[in-house]
């Protein structure tokens, strides 16, 4: 018997669903049916093999099982399922929640605590959804004092930003990716740019002494480390002599970059825990000095997306590392190939023979594709996750320290090997390796 | 589509710049100066240059756009900021700007450079580079000094005899 709702009976909750479900087939045919109509009326429709397109056409087109699957296929390869749902948005909040509760659970084993645990039954898993709903409900509540315009647009930046940033990110080979300018890499530093600027903004907006002092220390991390950042990755940028993501991974099909630059991917992971102001470098949200930094006013579902933000921001930086120096989508073949059969003979069941046209609906390269890209991903968070359990939080002049003197040093270091490897004859263009 | 969007591109362009000029609080006023270097950057990209446009959204707006707001936040604003209202200064300005946009407008339509082939393909950033290191290499060496000894400069300036470092580094 649940405890939060001693009231529950099974048999209550089916049939309010049965009513639900009644009521929104009566209202769609008393209302929304005549309103379909209404607009279809003033719609022109294509002709389609000197067919005129009536809305009983398509609905029987799309009925017809020998049509779906293509249609299916079509839709998948359009722009608004790209940023919609698989390399996009859904994706990349899919990961993003699954990072939530993996953290919790993670954290709270190397600690020796159990997480979350009666949500749900099994493990805490429905917790998410509990927190998800929790925050959609809870009212929001603006400072009296606050900037109102700059508060209220902050979190949807702060996310637009984040979604920006996830889709520059090349997930599968054939074209999975949402945007693929020439200059990508260029467009990932421009996109980091605006975080800071988003989060001193908030923090000043909010009108808070807490929130200020933590859009600062935000602002000055971001700042120190975006350099390093960007150093860091020019030593690809050198090897490759592309700035182009998805020519980047092609590029790594026989060695992962980071065999030839380890100093650059560790350089580059520090700076991606100091942008994402994760322990040790939590100081803009350091809950035990500030409250929560600049994230003190935000309530309800504001705070919620500045969550999904700053979690998608993990996926798309640590997509980044996958796909710069793990070889992204590259990996050996082991997804299975769909079965011949089925595409030429069809699935026989008894005397019935079913052929289904537009098999296979993905192609094995991209599935193996994502499969490789999803894995070295989730290593890659689980690995940005692990110091949050281990490490203490460092003072800002280390901080800043670290970032100013010893990142970038570093990160010249690894330039130098880059541009001998070149030079030498052993990689890029025309080099030894290929 | 271009022209919709070429006119919204400027409508926000110079419209933010008024705005950033004219508005009270410092605060907005630093984000329509954000706007109008976006809107720079939206220019860039319509005229087939993202390498540019990238690199102009990453450093003005990245960069010294973070750098006013810095500046607007954390120093008083009666210390660096005197306030005169003046009409006719407002006035000899506008019609200045009117005076030399007609002025330049006028140089480059008599220029030839309404004659200029717009279709050509859009120049590779790998060619202005290889451009760079090659022909224009001195320039590129003048540039590199000018910012070394600017960034020097700055050094100098920044630096304090009369405070001791006592927090610890280790």
């Amino acid at each position: 018997m649940s405890t939060i709702a001693p009231q529950f009976r099974l048999s209550r909750f089916i049939a309010s669903l049965t009513d639900i479900i009644f009521w929104v087939l009566l209202i769609f045919s008393l209302v929304g049916l005549p309103i379909v109509f209404i607009v279809l009326f003033y719609i022109k429709m294509p002709l389609i093999n000197n067919q005129l397109l009536t809305p009983y056409l398509a609905m029987t087109w799309m009925a017809d099982p020998s049509r779906t699957l293509p249609i299916i296929k079509t839709l998948l390869h359009t722009t608004f399922f790209h940023v919609l749902a698989f390399p996009g948005f859904g994706f990349a909040a899919l990961l993003a929640a699954a990072t939530i509760f993996v953290e919790r659970k993670f954290l709270a084993k190397m600690q020796l605590r159990v997480g979350p645990l009666y949500c749900g039954k099994i493990e805490g898993i429905l917790q998410l959804m509990g927190d998800g709903l929790k925050l959609i409900s809870k009212e929001i509540i603006i400072p009296a004092k606050a900037d109102k315009p700059i508060f209220w647009v902050g979190p949807l930046l702060f996310v637009g930003t984040a979604g920006a940033f996830v889709s520059l990110i090349p997930v599968a080979p054939g074209g999975w990716v949402v945007a693929n300018p020439s200059v990508g890499l260029l467009a990932v530093f421009a996109t980091i740019g605006f975080f800071p600027i988003i989060s001193v903004l908030t923090a000043w907006a909010a009108n808070n002494k807490w929130t200020f002092i933590g859009g600062l220390r935000a602002l000055h991390q971001m700042i120190a480390f975006e350099i390093p950042l960007i150093l860091s990755l020019l030593s690809i940028v050198i090897l490759t002599g592309t700035l182009n993501l998805s020519q980047i991974v092609e590029s790594q099909q026989h060695y992962w970059w980071i065999v030839f630059t380890p100093i650059s991917a560790i350089v580059f992971f520090i700076c991606i825990i100091a942008e994402l102001e994760r322990i040790p470098f939590d100081l803009p949200e350091a809950e035990s000095e500030i409250v929560a930094g600049w994230l003190t006013e935000f309530s309800g579902m504001m705070y919620g997306l500045i969550q999904l933000g700053t979690y998608l921001k993990l996926y798309a930086f640590a997509g980044l590392f996958t796909v710069l120096f793990l070889g992204g989508w590259n990996g050996p073949s082991v997804w299975p190939p769909f079965p011949a059969d089925i595409v030429t003979q069809g699935i026989t069941i008894g005397p019935v023979t079913a052929k289904i046209a537009g098999l296979p609906l993905f192609d094995q390269q991209m599935l193996n594709g994502t499969l490789w890209f999803v894995i070295k991903t989730v290593g890659v968070i689980l690995l940005i996750l692990l110091p949050r359990g281990v490490f203490p939080r460092i003072r800002i002049d280390m901080l800043l320290h670290t970032g100013w003197y010893k990142l970038i040093g570093l990160a010249f270091i690894n330039i130098f090997i880059a541009l001998g490897l070149l030079y030498a004859g052993v990689l890029g263009p025309g080099g030894l390796i290929q | 589509m271009v022209d919709a969007v070429f006119l919204a591109l400027s409508v926000l362009t110079i419209g933010s710049a008024i705005v950033a000029l004219e508005i009270r609080s410092l605060i907005y006023g630093s984000i329509a100066l954000m706007l109008t270097l976006s809107g720079i950057a939206g220019f860039f990209l319509l005229l087939d240059a993202p390498f540019v446009a990238m690199f102009q959204l990453s450093v003005y707006v990245g960069s010294i756009a973070v750098l006013i707001l810095f500046t607007v936040m954390l120093v008083r604003r009666e210390l660096i900021f005197n306030k005169i209202e003046d009409k006719r200064r407002r006035y000899a300005g506008i019609g200045l700007m009117l005076a030399l946009m007609l002025g330049i407008g006028m140089i480059i339509i008599g220029s030839g450079m309404k004659s200029i082939e717009t279709n050509s393909p859009s120049v590779d950033y790998k060619k202005i580079g290889e451009d760079f290191l090659t022909y224009y290499s001195p320039a590129l060496i003048v540039m590199a000094l000018i910012l070394a000894s600017s960034v020097v400069g700055a050094l100098t300036l920044a630096r304090r005899e009369d405070m001791t470092n006592d927090q610890r580094t280790d």
